[in-house]
This record gives C-alpha cells, structure tokens and sequence, in this order.
C-alpha cells in the first residue's frame, strides 16, 4: 500500500523529518547516530531530543518511510546492541521529491530577488 | 563519581518516559533511554559544563513537547493538520502531566531529623521514587520498575502512628524474620549483623534501646506496646506477615520499630532516589516554612547549601552476617 502512494502527498516535510532521511540517505544508523548526523548536516542548528526524534521515527515507519534493521552493537560506542535504521526505497521517492520541491523554490526566489545578493 | 551521576540521571529519565503514552513507551522506551545515556556519556566526555546544562534544558523541552504531542498525534502528518494549540492548553497539559508526575511518581521530602545521620543528614531535600516498591499488580510486573523490599533497603514510609508524617528508615527484618539488639548490635534470626552504614555515637547507656526487646518504657508508643504484646517471643521480635521492622541508621539517636512498632508494608512510599538539595538549617526550620527561614534561605542560600551532598545518592546496603558464638 505504501508503495502506491505518491511522495507528493507526504509533502512538505516536517525539518526534523527532511533531515533524519537525509541522514539515512547514505548508511543506516541507530538512534544517537541520527542525532549526531543531523545536528553536522544543519551545523548545530537543528538538536534533536529524544521524545522529537522518536516520535518522528515512530511516523515515519508507519509512513513507510524508513524501516527497523537488525539490532547490533556500535563498534565506535560500547558493545550494548542498538535498534538500527534504514530507508525505504519509498522513503528515497520522497526525500527527492522534497528536495526537488525546496530546489524550485530556491529557484523562485532566486528569480524575484535577482540583483539582491542571497 | 561521573557513573552514579550517570545513573542517577538515566534513572530520572527513564521516570520522565512514563509521561508517554504507554504503547510508545514500550517500543522506544528502551532505545530512547540508551540515546540518552550515549549522550550524557559524550558530553561527559568533553566535559564542558554549559554544554551539559545546555543539553539538560533541552531535554526538559523536547519531553514535555513531545510527550503532548504522542499524547494528541495519532496519525502521521497529525502535528501539520491538527488546529495549532493555544498556548493556554499547551500549559495546561503540561501542568497535567507535572502533577500527575509528582504525585505519582516522584515525591520530594525533607529530612528533618538525624536518624539517619551518616547517610542522609538535617536538610536533606529528597526526591523519593514512588514506583520503586509500589504494588504493580500482575499486568505490571512485566515492564514497570517495581521490585519488592529488601533487608538494607532504605525506604521513606508514613509514621504509622500518625501517617501525616514521613520517615526515612533502612529495612531490618522482613515478615518472618527474628530480631533483637545485643549490646546494640542486631540480631537477626540468630545471626549477628556487622553493618557498615551504621553510625555510633557515645551517649549513656540505654538497656531498652541496645537490649532491645527487653520491656516496654515510657517511651514505648501504644502501637510499640501492641508489639511488645503480640510479637515477642524468647526475647525476641518476630516481623508478622505484611509489615517491615526499620531502624535508623544513627542507632542511638533515632525513633524508629524498637519504639512504635512495625511498619506496615501499604505504608511505604517508595525508594529515596536522589539529595536535589542540602541546606543546613534546623529541624524546626524544615518542619514547615516560616518568615524566618525565608529569609536564612535567601540571605545563606549559597554559604549554607551543602554542594557536596548535591544529587548525592543514598544507597541499599546489605549488612555482613556472623554467626552468633554463645
């Protein structure tokens, strides 16, 4: 059923949403490493709580957008096994989307605000 | 130091995780608090204290949104559809949720007496963790935090003989077990106990007090003679089914089940978790607040507070057992 939907209906992303596929877009990761990417991704800018984190996760695997990998351990952090996660190949159709949908309004403003320095 | 910080701040948020609905909880509960403790352990790592205070303020925010938020979200883009909240009911729900989790899962007491001097002293502000011995009922003891009492656990009860008071005592005997003082060393079910929590003071002698169960006294309360009465048997106490015997742990100087009886098991509140504040002010001052001590607090606040007790942790301590050479 996921698979059918159009990525377009999920748009826009909610910020904390758009960055944590972004930081599945190139390797699964575990909870703390998602935090740890998206607050590099948005220079600090973004710090995601636990409560915020989780409660995006627990959407978006509802949404199809990400999926629970096996558990393992971290080898840079101890040896206690973490939930990882990775996305879905629908979750890939929408981060796309999304950029491509920021990408045109980058665009625009480009457009109507040509002569001003961005 | 940095692990029984660590520890006690993880068991702080692993309460704060009962503010979540219970279906969420259960499934990222776990990951949430490991979250948690890798960060602490980062930031610990780097040391840097504004970092860590920065942290812990965000973490207080990211709660109580988010446990409102998986409270009213049922469905996925619910946050974007939903009819922004007025602040108003913002608060109000957070409100809700602040009482809910200190009336049922945290409780702060004073201590106001040096009973338990040595480990806990005169203005001690603790936190008393209410699920710790809570009854979970047979669904409960699958995932709630409860485990049953144990010898050397210390426990904030109600006074039995006015249950408007809380005390703060450490488990001695549990139902069934036989107990009496020798020379004021404990005596249980004929093995002598060597406990290293205890603090002795030099004071005059006290038959009633270090020989004890000898007779009842003027200082006996009428639940301690019900005792004397009913429990006595060949010089020594026998904890009846349901109740705890609990002594203080400044043994000279503390009123505890050799004066006014066993403490029934329903009456204990829960475990103390953490000192979240330590002034040194008297015990009538800690009784109720008055003008006077208003004003000590604001004027000594920063002399009289004893940092070096601040988020201390008291500690369940087994005692060593010997037997008893007659």
């Amino acid at each position: 059923m996921a698979k059918e939907r159009s990525p377009q209906e999920l748009l826009p992303l909610t910020q904390p949403v758009f960055h944590i596929l972004l930081a599945l877009a190139d390797e699964e990761r575990h909870g703390y490493g998602i935090m740890q990417d998206v607050a590099q991704q948005t220079e600090g800018a973004l710090q995601l709580g636990p409560g915020t984190l989780y409660g995006c996760l627990k959407r978006m695997l509802a949404a199809g957008l990400v999926e629970e990998s096996e558990e393992r351990p971290d080898p840079a952090l101890d040896d206690e096994r973490r939930k990882y996660y990775r996305m879905t190949a629908f979750g890939k159709r929408v981060v796309r989307a999304e950029a491509q949908r920021l990408a045109g309004a980058v665009t625009a403003a480009m457009s109507k605000l040509a002569g001003e320095s961005l | 130091m940095t692990t029984y910080l660590l520890g006690a701040f993880c068991r702080v948020y692993s309460l704060l995780l009962f503010g979540y609905p219970a279906e969420f909880r259960r499934e990222f509960g776990g990951p949430m608090l490991q979250l948690f403790r890798d960060r602490c352990r980062d930031l610990a790592r780097r040391g840097n204290p504004w970092e860590a205070l920065r942290f812990a303020l965000h973490v207080v925010a990211d709660w109580s949104r988010s446990t409102l938020r998986e409270r009213t979200a049922n469905f996925w883009n619910a946050g974007r559809r939903q009819a922004p909240r007025s602040s108003a009911t913002e608060w109000a729900g957070t409100l809700l949720i602040y009482l809910f989790a200190t009336t049922t899962l945290v409780q702060a007491y004073v201590i106001p007496t040096g009973s338990m001097e040595g480990n806990l002293l005169i203005g001690d502000h603790l936190l008393v963790d209410r699920m710790a011995y809570a009854d979970p009922g047979t669904l409960g003891r699958h995932f709630l935090p409860c485990r049953d009492v144990e010898r050397g656990d210390i426990i904030a009860f109600l006074y039995p003989e006015d249950p408007r008071e809380t005390y703060v005592k450490r488990v001695i005997g549990l139902p069934g077990d036989r107990i009496r003082l020798e020379h004021g060393a404990v005596i249980r079910n004929g093995r002598r106990l060597i406990e290293p929590y205890t603090q002795h003071i030099p004071t005059y002698p006290d038959a009633y007090r270090d020989e004890f169960p000898l007779s009842v006294s003027i200082y006996t309360t009428p639940r301690g003679r019900e005792m004397f009465a009913r429990d006595v048997h060949d010089g020594e106490v026998v904890v009846p089914p349901g109740t705890l015997f609990a002594l203080g742990d400044n043994r000279e100087n503390s009123a505890d089940s050799r004066y006014w009886g066993f403490v029934p098991r329903n009456y204990v509140v829960g475990k103390p978790l953490v000192v979240y504040w330590s002034y040194d002010a008297q015990t009538a001052d800690l009784q109720e607040w008055t003008v006077h001590h208003a004003v000590d607090v604001a004027t000594h606040f920063f002399t009289k507070t004893r940092w070096n007790r601040m988020l201390l942790i008291p500690r369940s301590q087994r005692a060593q057992e010997v037997e008893v050479v007659r």
